[in-house]
């Protein structure tokens, strides 16, 4: 069974296509298209699955029942009827709103989203760019989100989503320096950047989460932050600033920012996979099945977090990130680098 | 409002301030005082009869004249907290206003707290509070013709609106 | 040269952590918050003028409308004071149904001003929890009178009827239950360390500042001062019962949630007592068919779920009231907000809102 995989899977798609078109060039590039097709569908997919499990684990940890009643007992449709009210319902337009850059905001969101599953290695061989500075790059795509809230809050002509821009601007900023250097640590004892190589330095060893598990901590927390969720969703904070950027947004534009939203936490979840849980990794199943059960778990957790906490405060969050993340994130890394210079000369 | 301030208490105020008027005979007199002499009468009675805490504040329209009443209490059981109410004293203040122009003065300098109520009582009533820090409408709009508690209030009918059928006549 | 202005940010009417329709226009420099004013009105239904044009008997449900979340007190504290006016010795075995019934009340307000707060802080789960106790106790309403919002139970002269022996074996069982469901509150909201920091050290007033704006309620027990009219007046039949009055120490956000939420003991300490002590009686005084009382006024007061809930009744000596002024423990707790939300920032006005736990129809009356 270990040997069924997607890259193999895409192997044969891929001579199979070679054998229709019979040109080496072309069915690179239709290649391309396909991975970049299977991405998007991962997206869209996770997207519907994603919403029903998160109002089910919430009713379930509420002590509700949650939907039921849209597609049988369990309401399994519910996330279609959702998605056929959200593009029914009227796109309303504020006044006064900065026309072009309040439609470009969630549009944008969406992209630096959608971008970084280009770099997810989903499996052995099922990596749809397999950069050598793969882990630089996707800090650098996924940092590109803070635009779009600035532009959407700036933008609606509204105080609440100037309030909740200002904020995401803030939280941000200070959530990316503890994230990377929470990676680095990753990074440092691998000794490559690529995703793959990651991964496979935990397919030999052990997982990273019994290496760094201090890395692991502060990754999970800057990660819930990078996203936007309980306790760290000042941004969107419904009981202050209402919905912040998203206040003035309805219809499809307002489907997409919860898009991306959900994208982001499946992108997470897999990162912390590939960082800390030794991604595809793991005795008997495929590869891509025991992927998929790491990611879903950390998907539950990340839930689970938003369900049980209360909120932070915004001067209470960014001093937790410049007094307390940073510092812990600096002193592992000293750590880490004294090790992987022991074992190194060890060896 | 159980136990009253008694008659010699009563008698003392009388003595202080010689306007103070209140019947001898009704088991909880209230003490009426004159508009101009109620702030002196608040502050002798908060600072050397303990009457610390605004309990009440509102106002009466009895067609011919308006009446401000305040609810004074004194908690004498303070520091014990017992269960027995008897040793608290209440009083009644109240100060007879004229109905064409009725004016007071704003006791907020006395009883800090009674600023909503006052606010209250000069929007619903009408009547004018001189020296409120901040003296605005405040359960309805800047504009609403007359004051609803008076006896005399008239509503005014709404607005008729002619019914917006489908085809718009 | 750059400089820096501030900004007004009006919160509300339509706001979703406002209970209601208040509107709190909020000046802020950046997040930070520089005077709050609460505008209020927009449930403005005037109550008192409605009163006016009805009979006393007709007064009791109006009342039931104040305060939708804790009716029974609103009742008890009405039919108090239209019973003092008219002279109604109140049946004995009535005054202890009364008791148990606003007890039961105040936990059911108390629940949901938890539940509101966890919410205001982002906690929704916190909230589920204590509604889904709150219906315990709704249930219970329903079987004694039939309503689970708006009760109009309490009569003037006594209670709309008995209740019956299902109501006090359900009550019991109730009872037993309350230990665990706050033991469960403590595990989500009181032992979490981002629910202690939102609320400690936060809106903090001292006991001047709270006598000055006349607070009344858990708000004033939270600064340390033990006014609570239950012990102060000794209504009804409070005196018969073991309670104690808590108070909090430091008058800041966490003191006053923690008032409420060990009020909930001692008021369950009540109900147990009243249930244990029920006298066999009548529930309902002779009340004469149409309610005449004499001239004169009253002033009547009793302890709401909010504080000190007072009725000011005049009577001409016909059957409906000249006047009535509702003295409203929101509406006057109120006057807080400003000194609450000054120099804190926007995410603590939200906790303030919710910690003065006020009620906008009975702010607006």
């Amino acid at each position: 069974m270990e040997n069924i995989t997607v890259g193999a899977a895409a192997e044969w798609l891929r001579s199979l296509i070679l054998y229709i078109i019979g040109n080496e060039l072309l069915t690179d590039i239709v290649m391309k298209f396909v991975g970049l097709g299977a991405c998007i569908a991962v997206i869209l997919t996770a997207a519907i699955v994603l919403t029903y499990a998160e109002r089910k684990v919430c009713a379930f940890m509420q002590v509700r029942l949650g939907p039921n009643r849209v597609g049988g007992r369990f309401g399994l449709l519910q996330p279609i009827a959702d998605m056929l009210k959200l593009m029914s319902k009227e796109d309303i337009i504020p006044n006064g709103c900065d026309r072009v850059v309040w439609a470009l905001s969630p549009m944008l969101l969406f992209v630096p989203s959608a971008l970084i599953y280009g770099l997810f290695p989903f499996d052995e061989g099922a990596v749809f760019a397999d950069v050598n500075v793969g882990v630089f790059l996707l800090l650098a795509i996924s940092s590109q989100s803070v635009l779009p809230f600035l532009m959407g809050g700036y933008a609606s002509n509204s105080k609440y989503a100037y309030i909740g821009g200002m904020r995401t601007v803030a939280q941000m900023l200070s959530y990316e320096a503890p994230m990377v250097f929470s990676l680095l640590g990753v990074v440092m004892i691998t000794g490559s950047m690529r995703m793959n190589d990651i991964v496979a330095a935990q397919a030999e060893n052990v997982w990273f989460i019994v290496l760094q598990p201090i890395a692991f901590i502060i990754y999970i927390i800057t990660a819930t932050a990078e996203t936007n969720r309980t306790p760290f969703d000042l941004v969107e904070d419904e009981s202050e600033i209402v919905a912040g950027p998203f206040a003035e947004y309805s219809g499809m534009r307002w489907a997409l920012f919860f898009l991306a939203e959900y994208a982001n936490l499946l992108s997470i979840s897999i990162l912390t996979t590939t960082f800390f849980l030794g991604g595809w990794h793991g005795p008997f199943l495929p590869g891509v099945v025991w992927f998929w059960l790491k990611v879903l778990l950390m998907v539950f957790v990340f839930m689970w977090f938003r369900w049980t906490f209360p909120r932070t405060r915004i001067d209470q969050m960014l001093s937790f990130s410049w007094k307390v993340l940073l510092p812990l994130a600096l002193v592992n890394m000293m750590f880490t680098g004294i090790g992987v210079y022991v074992w190194r000369s060890m060896m | 409002m159980k136990t009253y301030v008694d008659a010699a208490a009563l008698e003392d105020i009388k003595r202080r301030f010689p306007a103070v008027e209140y019947s001898g005979e009704e088991a909880k007199p209230a003490v009426y005082i004159s508009a101009d002499e109620l702030i002196a009468l608040l502050k002798f009675l908060r600072d050397e009869m303990g009457f610390t805490r605004m309990e009440n504040l509102t106002a009466v329209d009895y067609k011919t004249y308006f009446e401000m009443v305040y609810h004074l209490f004194a908690w004498k059981t303070a520091d014990t907290c017992k269960d027995s109410a008897d040793e608290n004293l209440w009083i009644t203040v109240k100060v007879k206003l004229d109905h064409e122009n009725p004016e007071i003065p704003s006791v907020t300098s006395v009883f800090s707290g009674s600023e909503f109520e006052e606010r209250e009582v000069y929007d619903l009533m009408g009547i004018n509070i001189t020296g409120h820090p901040d003296l605005r409408r405040i359960l309805l709009w800047e504009g609403f013709p007359g004051h609803p508690l008076r006896k005399d209030y008239k509503q005014i009918a709404p607005p008729f609106v002619e019914r917006i059928t489908r085809r718009g006549h | 040269m750059a400089g820096t202005e501030t900004y007004t940010l009006n919160m509300g009417p339509q706001h979703p952590s406002t209970h209601g329709v208040l509107r709190v226009q909020l000046e802020l420099d950046g997040e930070n918050i520089i005077s709050a004013t609460p505008i209020m009105g927009y449930l403005h239904r005037g109550v008192e003028k409605m009163l006016e044009n009805r009979t006393y008997v007709q007064g009791v449900p109006y009342t039931d409308r104040l305060d939708y979340v804790s009716s029974m007190n609103n009742n008890f504290g009405y039919c108090r004071a239209v019973e003092e006016l008219a002279g109604i010795e109140v049946p004995e075995r009535a005054e202890y149904i009364r008791v148990i019934v606003a007890e039961l009340n105040r936990i059911a307000s108390h629940l949901v001003f938890i539940g509101s707060l966890a919410i205001d802080l982002g906690a929704s789960t916190g909230m589920l929890y204590t509604f889904r106790d709150r219906e315990e106790i709704l249930d219970l309403f329903n079987l004694v009178c039939g309503a689970r919002m708006t009760f109009h139970y309490i009569r003037i002269g006594g209670v709309n009827r008995d209740v019956q022996p299902e109501f006090i074996e359900k009550t019991y069982k109730f009872l037993e239950h309350v230990p665990e469901f706050m033991e469960e509150y403590k595990k989500i909201l009181l032992g979490n360390e981002i629910f202690m920091s939102r609320l400690k050290g936060i809106s903090k007033l001292s006991q001047e500042t709270a006598l000055s704006h006349n607070m009344t309620g858990p708000n004033i027990r939270a600064t340390g001062i033990p006014y609570d009219i239950r012990k102060v007046d000794g209504y009804s039949v409070y005196p018969k019962f073991d309670f104690n009055v808590v108070t909090g120490k430091n008058g800041d956000n966490w003191d006053r949630f923690n008032v409420r939420y060990n009020e909930i003991f001692e008021s369950a300490k009540i109900v147990k007592q009243a249930l244990d002590g029920l006298p066999e009686g009548p529930f309902m005084a002779k009340v004469p068919k149409v309610l005449r009382p004499p001239k004169g006024e009253v002033f009547s007061r009793t302890e709401g779920t909010r504080g000190e809930l007072g009725f000011y009744i005049v009577s001409d000596g016909s059957t409906k009231p000249y006047r009535v002024h509702i003295r409203r423990p929101s509406f006057v707790n109120m006057q807080g907000l400003n000194d609450m939300c000054k120099g804190y920032l926007i995410g603590d006005s939200v906790a303030a809102f919710s910690a003065i736990d006020p009620l906008m129809g009975e702010v607006d009356c």
